[in-house]
């Protein structure tokens, strides 16, 4: 078997991936992927991103035995890889440290990103706060109102946030309206971008910066378990924690690797956001992929309960992943996801955010009774304290009492 | 044949207009009246949903065109119809890569050729370009490079080799209709590009009036315009009012056209 070793130098993950952007970003680009390849050698950057992930962050996150989670299955020994105990409350923060230590190496002075759920866009103002640089932070107004309590986060930490009213007002818009800013203000920008989409080097970058939970989780469970795990779990918007957790198992190929996607309201209707369920092949926010689109490529709007998946697209390994048969990919709907919500609360003493609740729902539906003596990691990205508001809503508790 | 190799060498004008625009039949008649004055290129433009290169004017004509429900094919049929009057005119295709993939490359080659001289495919950079060049020009159509101000001269040097057609300098970093016009800097830059070619350059993006045109012509070495969200921008000055539109449209154009 040969080592996994993608992307190739001009970004491809297999047939996917790749740079799909204008002439303007081009150059910038290219000397992004130069500078990244630079410091990622570079042991002061090394140990400054470690200093960092340790001492800020709160690294390494637990890797926690769920028992009660796992005794309710009667299946799996269930693993919670702890993400959601960072600070900032989910991964988001691992790639935007990684990506603000860049962007000051290469001497940008202006911060830009697109956040869905808002913790993206929560990581990123607390970098910029942290370094001193100017944050602007683009976001759907539908997701505006979703996320209350994170816009309020951003503005306290400094950031200031521009409401995208275009499209789906969501997640992909927000990711539009960032890029054009990108070519308007490309020679002091640096777009901080979330998830392991867009145009290369961002989904290599952003994997091998998130890939710290892996790599950690890696280690934790050959101590706890003195073996391998036989499955991963991982919710999948644009892919970032899912890369993250996958990445250092590539290898091991006894272990099994799964990736929990939206499905809205069905993978089979049109609310959905279970790209690699229900989408083709196609090119969106600069690298092919799968994404939801028409027959002519037209992208559709994606929809999920979840802002953080609410997303048309995939990062492109996560489509090298699958074509490849690496990963398997599922769907599940917002209301799996809302019940997983509840029961992790209930069982764990976890609130979880809705993103992960999404995985969690998974390994209720096809691990209960079964897969006994087997060892399950599943990636905890993120709190749910962000999502109380909508969870609240869709449960029909009144928060204003 | 190809247009293209008819261009003059001075005072090149195009006019890009978005197909579908502001309905169908509507557009039909936008492109007749932009054909009718002769332009030396007409840029059609194929709606997308996420048209990242694009500001706020072309993203409302694409979305006004999409929400009638415009197909890819309904654009080619309508440039086929206006080609009718075509004479010397050159048709440039101008779109997004997701658009031209999801119909099929030798495909959507296949229903354009013989029609369309030219396209321009915002995000297919030079690095992502080989295959769907050659594809085209394999049936004499040619692949428009697109210089922007971030592209240094060693960059240009290998764009611009056996470019064809026409060269679109991108008159400041940032999207369709936005920009103030830096005399200076436009004609260093085009100074650059014509080291390394010889075929027209033509400046584009926020040109919105005849005075840009006559100080771009006076201030720098270009070698035509490029004017595109101007012209769809007289239809939501004109509070959508279709006929007063057409009028308007047909004398800003030949108003253009007077040297
Ligand atoms: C907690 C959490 N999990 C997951 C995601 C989805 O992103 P990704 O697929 O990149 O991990 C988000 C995005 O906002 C998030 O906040």
């Amino acid at each position: 078997m040969s080592n996994y070793n993608e992307p190739n130098k001009t970004g491809r993950f297999g047939q996917f991936g790749g740079m799909y952007v204008s002439e303007t970003l081009m150059p910038l680009l290219i000397e992004l992927d130069q500078a990244y390849s630079k410091i990622k050698k570079d042991k002061n950057f090394q140990k400054e991103l470690k200093d960092l992930f340790n001492n800020y962050v709160g690294r390494p996150s637990p890797l926690f035995h769920a028992a009660n989670i796992s005794k309710y299955l009667n299946g799996p020994k269930v693993y919670f890889k702890r993400d959601e105990l960072n600070h900032t409350g989910a991964h988001k923060i691992n790639n935007c440290l990684g990506q603000i230590l860049l962007a000051k190496k290469m001497g940008k002075t202006r911060i830009i990103a697109e956040t869905g759920a808002g913790q993206h866009g929560v990581a990123t103002a607390t970098v910029c706060a942290l370094f001193g640089l100017e944050c602007h932070i683009y976001m759907g107004s539908k997701d505006i109102i979703r996320q209350k309590p994170n816009v309020f986060r951003m503005k306290l930490l400094g950031a200031n946030i521009i409401p995208v009213e275009s499209g789906s007002k969501s997640l992909k818009d927000a990711m539009n309206e960032a890029l054009r800013d990108w070519i308007k203000n490309v020679r002091d920008t640096f777009y901080i971008i979330g998830s392991t989409a867009g145009p290369h080097p961002y989904p290599k970058m952003v994997r091998d910066f998130q890939s710290i939970i892996g790599i950690e989780a890696r280690a934790q469970i050959l101590v706890q378990e003195k073996k391998l795990p036989d499955f991963l779990i991982a919710c999948v918007g644009g892919g970032s924690n899912a890369m993250g957790l996958f990445y250092p198992f590539l290898n091991d190929k006894k272990v099994s690797i799964i990736g929990v996607e939206a499905a809205g309201k069905g993978a089979k209707t049109n609310e959905t956001a279970a790209t690699m369920t229900s989408g083709t092949p196609g090119i969106l926010h600069g690298s092919y992929s799968y994404v939801l689109q028409d027959s002519d490529g037209q992208i559709k709007e994606a929809h999920s309960i979840s802002a953080g998946l609410d997303y048309p697209g995939v990062g492109p390994e996560h489509s090298h992943l699958k074509k490849s048969q690496r990963a398997k990919y599922f769907g599940i709907t917002d209301k799996e996801a809302l019940k997983a919500f509840q029961l992790c609360s209930k069982l764990e003493g976890i609130i979880p955010a809705l993103e992960p609740s999404h995985a969690l729902a998974y390994l209720f539906k096809a691990f209960k009774n079964k897969h006994k003596n087997k060892v399950v990691i599943l990636n905890l990205c993120g709190r749910g304290d962000k999502d109380l508001f909508t969870a609240a809503k869709e449960l029909g508790f009144d928060t204003d009492e | 044949m190809n247009n293209l190799d008819k261009l003059p060498s001075k005072n090149i004008l195009s006019l890009f207009m978005t197909c579908g625009f502001p309905s169908l039949s509507q557009s039909r008649k936008v492109f007749q009246t932009i054909q009718n004055n002769q332009p030396h290129i007409i840029e059609f433009g194929l709606p997308f949903s996420d048209p990242m290169a694009d500001g706020l004017v072309i993203q409302e004509a694409n979305k006004l065109a999409l929400k009638k429900g415009l197909s890819t094919n309904q654009s080619i049929n309508l440039i086929k119809s206006i080609s009718k009057n075509k004479g010397d005119t050159s048709y440039v295709i101008m779109c997004y890569i997701n658009t031209v993939i999801k119909y099929g490359v030798s495909q959507f080659i296949k229903s354009i050729k013989g029609t369309v001289d030219g396209m321009i495919i915002v995000d297919l950079p030079f690095e992502e370009e080989k295959d769907i060049r050659e594809q085209l020009e394999n049936n004499g159509i040619y692949l428009i490079k697109l210089i922007s101000p971030m592209t240094d001269s060693n960059r240009a040097k290998r764009l611009l080799h056996k470019s064809k057609g026409f060269i679109y300098y991108i008159s400041s970093t940032g999207i369709t209709g936005s920009n103030k016009l830096n005399h200076k800097e436009i004609n260093q830059n085009i100074k650059i590009i014509k080291k390394h070619s010889s075929i027209p350059v033509l400046v584009g993006f926020g040109i919105k009036s005849k005075n840009d045109v006559d100080s771009l012509s006076k201030k720098t070495l270009t070698d035509g315009v490029i004017i595109g969200s101007a012209l769809i921008q007289m239809y939501f000055d004109l509070k959508m009012n279709f006929s007063n539109y057409l009028k308007s449209l047909d004398k800003f154009i030949k108003n253009l056209k007077i040297n």
